[in-house]
């Protein structure tokens, strides 16, 4: 199941997680899959490191501080503050979401991962097959 | 009866001395005749003519008014209490009878008792009179609706007005969903039971638990247990009659506990999620260099960790079956992948307990209709029960094909110490455990419990066959997506069931 570093060499990604350790595993299991990996905990700060459109895919936590998951998600999805974003937006969450809710999330994001359902390594299989 | 069977013998003894006495007169008379006085022609005649003629007609005058005097006071008692006799007639004494008069007070008291009943009756029905049915209806302390045939709206109650938050006039006239968008507990809706009633009853009663209307503009979350009357063909056009019974506090309580079960496992999954990631990171880095001994370790402790990873999701969803809160959409899905990638993280599971997994997945499936994540755990939790009641056989068969009608079916199969037969009808309740098996082999029994209520939420089937010694198989159908969008033709993609969850009250699956 080991994903080849090549297919993701320098593709930049950008973690938004205040979980510490999940920032950790992810980072190690995206590096090795080749990603460039950023991890950043605040909301806020988030929001603008995606703003510069420097990167291809943004893993966004539901639940970090300063500005909530779906705040961030809105304004990169609005046409005025984010007009032209390439990234792919995922959200990683383990938050119990009411369906509707999740649906409404789904549809604005690319991709939606209950955290406690996959491991790192299956987060870098999700995300190959993303690109595929 | 025995006043009765008395007065009959006074008649008879009465009657009796009358004819003998009106025998007596005759002999009298003929005695006269012949030995006091001397007649001749006409007298002679007359005598034996006009005398027995007098006595004919006086004695038997006589004796009807003397016999029929009880009946007289009897008739006066019924016509003092007729309300329609003409002039008033005065209350008898049964004391004056003649004879017979036990019976004869006795049928008095009697007709007196009956009229006083006749009276409290006539009363009670002019004081309901009184009471306008409509002013009942509108002032109903319970919302109340009632229904024509084509389940328009043609009355709500000043209760059901303010409970849904509209106004009467914005209810009145309308169809019975577009104002009550209700979900239901069960297939057994109030929409399937109209249906029914309609096709084979007159009149019929029935009631629901548990009923949910989301949340609009005009009222927050409501809750109730309703009850329903229906008559066909009800002269004043009302069809079905629906009361609704609030239960919004104590149901949503029900809910807050799920809420407290979900903030528990959600806690739980945070450091297990972690614990799993790093696991799996040292066996990345250190699977090279381990022993084998500390390599098997290693997957131990990976599969535990994933154990208990299954049994903490099984708890939530647990409770949002019985708190009727598990919602699953069902997308289309290619059923191999699933399968496959459900097989994937129980192999290491299967593994550490010596056991292969062998599949048999028939070619050119149709998509199912199906909740991935749900039914992904349905997939775990049977091979997780083969797992653990393999005993000592070495491989567990998960086969999926097309049944004979059109479902995917797909089996788990074992070939372990199997299930007693006694069992099997207890076996998808929650907390059965079998009891041959429940020492040596751990659970909570509440995986076949999920898997069934899981399974029927996608509108499919469950079922085991066993035998002791020889291995279970433990089977579930999937409705095919072409045919569960072609029963839904609203073309939403997404198709929203519960669990005994909620179900929609005009089913997807009716149109």
């Amino acid at each position: 199941m080991q994903t080849t570093p090549g297919t993701n060499l320098g593709k930049k990604l950008l973690c938004i997680e205040d979980e510490h350790f999940i920032g950790e595993l992810y980072t190690r299991a995206l590096t090795n899959a080749g990603y460039d990996v950023t991890v950043e905990p605040d909301g806020q700060r988030g929001l603008a490191l995606a703003l510069t459109d420097e990167y291809d895919i943004i893993l966004l936590d539901l639940m970090v501080p300063s500005l909530t998951g779906i705040e961030v998600l809105n304004k990169l999805r609005d046409p005025a503050t984010a007009p032209h974003l390439h990234a792919k937006i995922i959200i990683t969450t383990n938050l119990e979401q009411r369906e509707e809710v999740r649906a409404s999330i789904e549809q604005q994001a690319d991709g939606y991962l209950v955290k406690a359902e996959i491991t790192p390594r299956e987060l870098v299989e999700f995300l190959s097959n993303l690109a595929a | 009866m025995e006043y009765l069977r008395r007065f009959a013998t006074q008649v008879r003894t009465r009657l009796f001395v009358l004819l003998i006495i009106d025998n007596l007169v005759f002999l009298l008379d003929w005695w006269l005749v012949e030995h006091v006085f001397h007649l001749t022609g006409v007298e002679l005649v007359a005598a034996l003519v006009i005398v027995p003629a007098l006595a004919l007609t006086f004695i038997p005058w006589l004796s009807t008014r003397y016999l029929t005097q009880p009946t007289k006071l009897i008739s006066e008692a019924i016509l003092h209490l007729s309300p329609g006799s003409a002039e008033p007639v005065p209350a008898p004494n049964p004391a004056s009878a003649h004879f017979g008069k036990e019976l004869v007070a006795s049928l008095i008291h009697d007709v007196y008792e009956l009229a006083t009943v006749a009276d409290r009756y006539k009363s009670q029905s002019e004081h309901t009179d009184h009471l306008n049915a409509g002013y009942i209806a509108s002032s109903l302390p319970v919302p109340l609706l009632i229904l024509d045939s084509k389940q328009i709206v043609t009355f709500v109650n000043d209760c059901a007005a303010s409970y849904l938050g509209k106004s009467a006039a914005d209810l009145i006239g309308k169809d019975l969903y577009s104002v009550l968008d209700m979900l239901f507990t069960s297939d057994e809706t109030l929409d399937k039971w109209l249906q029914d009633v309609r096709a084979h009853k007159a009149t019929a009663t029935n009631s629901w638990e548990r009923v949910r209307l989301n949340p609009t503009d005009e009222h927050t979350l409501l809750l109730f247990d309703m009850a329903a009357y229906y008559n066909r063909d009800n002269p004043s056009g009302i069809e079905t009659m629906l009361v609704l019974f609030d239960h919004t506090k104590a149901y949503s309580q029900d809910d807050q506990a799920v809420s407290f079960i979900a903030l528990t496992v959600h806690e739980l999954r945070t450091p297990l999620t972690l614990l799993r990631g790093y696991i799996e990171a040292f066996e990345e880095e250190l699977g090279g260099k381990l022993d084998p001994q500390m390599k098997d370790f290693m997957f131990k402790m990976s599969a535990t960790a994933q154990q208990l990873m299954a049994f903490v999701n099984n708890i939530l969803n647990v409770a949002r079956v019985d708190g009727d809160q598990l919602v699953l959409q069902l997308h289309e899905q290619h059923w191999d992948q699933v399968v496959r990638s459900a097989a994937n993280g129980l192999a290491l599971r299967a593994k550490v307990r010596g056991i292969t997994l062998e599949y048999s997945i028939a070619r050119d499936l149709p998509t199912v209709g199906a909740d991935r994540v749900s039914i992904i755990e349905v997939i775990n939790n049977l091979v997780d029960n083969a797992i653990k009641y393999s005993g000592k056989s070495s491989h567990i068969r998960i086969t999926t094909k097309l049944n004979a009608e059109g479902l995917v079916e797909t089996t788990v199969q074992d070939f372990g110490v199997g299930i007693p037969a006694s069992a099997i009808p207890n076996l998808f309740t929650k907390f059965y455990r079998d009891h041959h098996n429940r020492a040596q082999i751990g659970g909570t029994g509440l995986g076949l419990y999920l898997c069934k209520a899981i399974v029927s939420a996608h509108g499919g089937n469950i079922w085991v066959t066993s035998k002791e010694g020889e291995g279970s198989t433990f089977g579930f159908t999937l409705i095919p997506y072409a045919q569960l969008t072609a029963e839904q033709k609203n073309g939403n993609t997404d198709i929203v069931r519960g669990a005994h969850g909620w179900i929609k009250n005009h089913s997807l699956y009716r149109r």
